[in-house]
């Protein structure tokens, strides 16, 4: 007989270099011989049908993007590999091996535990080739900023996460139905888990599928004008650490026939995960809406509250427009959306000699409801703060959509500013707004709220006439005579019938 | 003595599969032999440390297989053969091999020579990277002996090891047997008594769970000799026994 015995180990170090390498060539078998793989093109399927396809078609913006692929991803996961797990799980019972591996030197759980790590391994992999694709094509396509591994990173525990919940299943209640009872259940209770989420202090935020504040969405200017807040996802990682390592050992503390050690460490990793979960999901609840994300302030670091440092790009225009280099793809048709409006009120008093992009602000109101404004006034000094629509939550939108849309809005709101056509407009500058509105090709009346409608109400037959008349001046005509009387105008001391 | 065993019984609800066994065995081959149910099953895997027992003592290679670091140890030990024998099917012949060499805390250097020597063994040598799923029964069965010899086991159990293999198998088997309990204790649990008779230094046989005959192939051959059933001295001898045994 060929002399295949077990020596004893002849030093401690050399006895652990040779446990490691028989885990290593455990590990490399459960790798090859594996279920996952023949799963994972389904996960992968799913991801690009209902992330991937979707995250390209929104601007590349890292932040944007990542955060949508977060929730994307973990959706798309989740029945995959919680099904895969349980089925690799109940694998003793369903081959009827249990009497050939019970009756081996090593330990139940470490032959277990070896089985779900080529299984967690497979599903990380698959992961990790989804997001390095739509990294990938984002690098290609961004103007500015880089990856956000966070959301990588969350997406990654989650898939162990449930492998590890799917695996215990398949373990403990080995069936073949197991599989995919637990893979469906594990997707209703995922979906689910949003569904009482109110506010941004909602325990319930620990759920993987939340990538940022869960009232706004993922966000265009995520991680754009100020850092990106990784208490969030610290948080969920941290529960889904906790949660993983409670379910394993759990499991290890199922098997009975484990030594007294072995169980003693198991019932301490177990009650040492719960424990990180808990308070993962503690935290979750103390948070509260900082920005457009989400700050927990136990792990809030305060660094992250000063603006990023970045130049801006801008037009080359007499009143520059000047965006977030991760919105430079904007950046030609909001200038030349605004290029008429601002030849209108160049040099003008008190016109704005710069427009400037701006991170729009966000403030939780009552539930569900967040309020989305400028962080400031409407100018400061001869800088007019813009904030694109495409920049929160929204439809994404083309640059044209997006230039119409800052030309119906920035254009106006400049219009309003340089004329002081607010509340209580005297009639005069209420026909000038409107005479420069119809010049830029802008709509004569603004619609107002009356009762809880938007409706746009003709300007009176005075105002109207004297707009118009206004408007049919010469371009040159009319900012000769704004150059001489808007500071009267603005004071409101221009009577109507004082118009050319 | 590598296994002891004294009273042992094992109850499954109401059924006593194994009804106060007693039984010593050192180095050779011992056979296993009783009719359907009679508790042969149970008793191995007992001995196995797959189940524990109701009642009674088990040493096994000098050691109590009810703590767990001796059962550790007895396990390091060990070659089970089940009798039905589950395997995961994409797994190729070498791969589930090296799997219960792994298992079996074989030294992982030692793993590529053991799963080697163990394939060649039960001449699966060419068959080492077929997978599972395209093995016959016969086959199979070689290669779940394959895999409880892969540690060189001091105990080796077999439960009916020679089901499906063809006669030339069943000979080189026989053989295999013979080499293996000159240095370990060997048992065999079958219902074919031939196998008994060709390898066998020492059997017992089993009834309603309890051991009715423990001695030599040859005293149990010899208890035939004034049946006129059965094709052969052992076979008479076995009838005879459970024939005498029974109200």
């Amino acid at each position: 007989m060929t002399a295949v015995g077990v020596p004893a180990a002849a030093r401690p170090a050399a006895a652990k270099r040779r446990q490691l390498q028989a885990l290593a060539r455990l590990l490399r078998l459960e790798l090859r011989r594996n279920v996952m793989p023949l799963i994972l093109p389904v996960a992968v399927g799913l991801f690009w049908f209902t992330s991937y396809r979707k995250a390209m078609a929104m601007p590349p913006l890292w932040g944007l993007r990542a955060a949508s692929i977060q929730t994307g991803a973990v959706a798309a996961f989740v029945c995959p590999v919680t099904g895969a797990a349980a089925w690799m799980g109940s694998r003793e019972a369903r081959r009827r091996t249990i009497d050939l591996v019970t009756i081996t030197a090593r330990p139940q759980w470490a032959r277990q535990l070896a089985t779900w790590a080529a299984t967690a391994s497979w599903a990380i992999a698959g992961w990790l080739v989804c997001a390095t694709v739509v990294y990938g094509v984002t690098d290609q396509q961004a103007a500015w900023g880089g990856p956000l591994w966070w959301p990588v990173a969350v997406v990654a525990a989650s898939l162990v996460a449930m492998s590890a919940l799917g695996f215990a299943a398949g373990a403990l209640v080995p069936s073949r139905f197991t599989a995919p009872v637990v893979a469906i259940a594990a997707f209703f209770v995922l979906a689910l888990a949003t569904q009482p989420i109110e506010g941004s202090h909602s325990y319930w935020q620990i759920s993987p599928l939340v990538s940022t504040a869960w009232d706004i969405g993922p966000d265009p200017s995520l991680g754009t004008f100020y850092p990106y807040l990784p208490d969030l996802a610290i948080a969920q990682l941290m529960f889904l650490a906790g949660f993983t390592v409670a379910v394993l050992a759990g499991l290890a503390l199922a098997n009975g026939s484990a030594g007294t050690w072995a169980r003693r460490a198991a019932a301490v990793v177990t009650t040492a995960g719960l424990l990180a979960a808990g308070t993962a999901v503690a935290l979750a609840g103390t948070a509260h809406l900082d920005g457009d994300m989400i700050a927990i302030p136990a792990l809030h670091d305060a660094a992250n509250d000063r603006p990023l440092h970045y130049t801006p790009v801008c037009s080359r225009t007499a009143v520059p427009v000047c965006l977030n280099p991760a919105f430079t793809i904007y950046l030609p048709a909001v200038a030349a959306a605004l290029a008429p409006v601002l030849k209108e009120v160049a040099g003008l008093p008190g016109a704005p000699t710069r427009i400037s992009q701006v991170a729009a602000s966000y403030q939780q109101v009552t539930g569900n409801d967040v309020s989305v404004g400028l962080p400031g006034p409407d100018m400061s000094g001869t800088v007019f703060p813009l904030v694109l629509p495409d920049q929160v939550p929204a439809p994404a939108m083309t640059p044209s959509e997006v230039a119409a849309a800052v030309r119906g809005s920035a254009g106006l709101a400049i219009l309003g500013v340089v004329i002081n056509d607010g509340r209580g407009a005297t009639g005069a500058q209420r026909a000038v707004a409107a005479a420069l509105r119809m010049a830029v090709g802008l709509p004569e009346a603004l619609p107002s709220v009356v009762g809880r409608q938007l409706v746009t109400l003709p300007l009176p037959a005075g105002v109207q006439a004297a707009a118009r008349r206004f408007a049919a001046l010469s371009a040159s005509a009319r900012h000769g005579w704004l150059a001489q009387h808007l500071t009267a105008l603005r004071a409101g001391r221009v009577p109507l019938a004082q118009l050319p | 003595m590598n296994v002891e065993i004294n009273g042992l019984t094992r109850q499954f609800g109401r059924t006593t599969a194994v009804a106060g066994v007693d039984l010593q065995a050192g180095p050779g081959v011992f056979g296993l032999l009783g009719p359907n149910g009679a508790g042969k099953t149970s008793l191995l895997r007992m001995m196995a440390t797959a189940i524990q027992p109701t009642a009674g003592t088990l040493r096994l290679l000098g050691r109590d297989p009810g703590s767990y670091g001796p059962r550790r140890e007895i396990r390091r030990r060990l070659g089970y053969l089940p009798q039905n024998l589950g395997y995961y099917p994409g797994f190729t012949v070498a791969e589930f091999v090296e799997y219960f060499a792994l298992l079996k805390e074989v030294p992982a250097a030692q793993v590529p020579a053991a799963v080697a020597t163990a394939i060649e063994r039960v001449d699966l040598g060419d068959q080492a990277k077929t997978k599972l799923r395209a093995l016959s029964g016969g086959m199979l069965r070689r290669v779940g002996v394959a895999q409880a010899l892969v540690n060189e086991p001091e105990l080796l159990l077999l439960d009916e090891p020679t089901a499906g293999l063809d006669p030339e198998h069943r000979v080189a088997f026989r053989a295999l047997l013979r080499d293996v309990g000159q240095h370990a204790t060997v048992v065999v649990s079958t219902h074919l008594v031939e196998d008994v008779g060709a390898a066998c230094t020492e059997v017992a046989l089993m009834d309603r769970g309890r051991i009715v005959f423990h001695g030599t192939p040859d005293g149990l051959a010899a208890l035939g000799n004034s049946s006129d059933a059965g094709d052969g001295p052992l076979e008479r001898g076995y009838i005879s026994v459970l024939a005498g045994g029974r109200p």
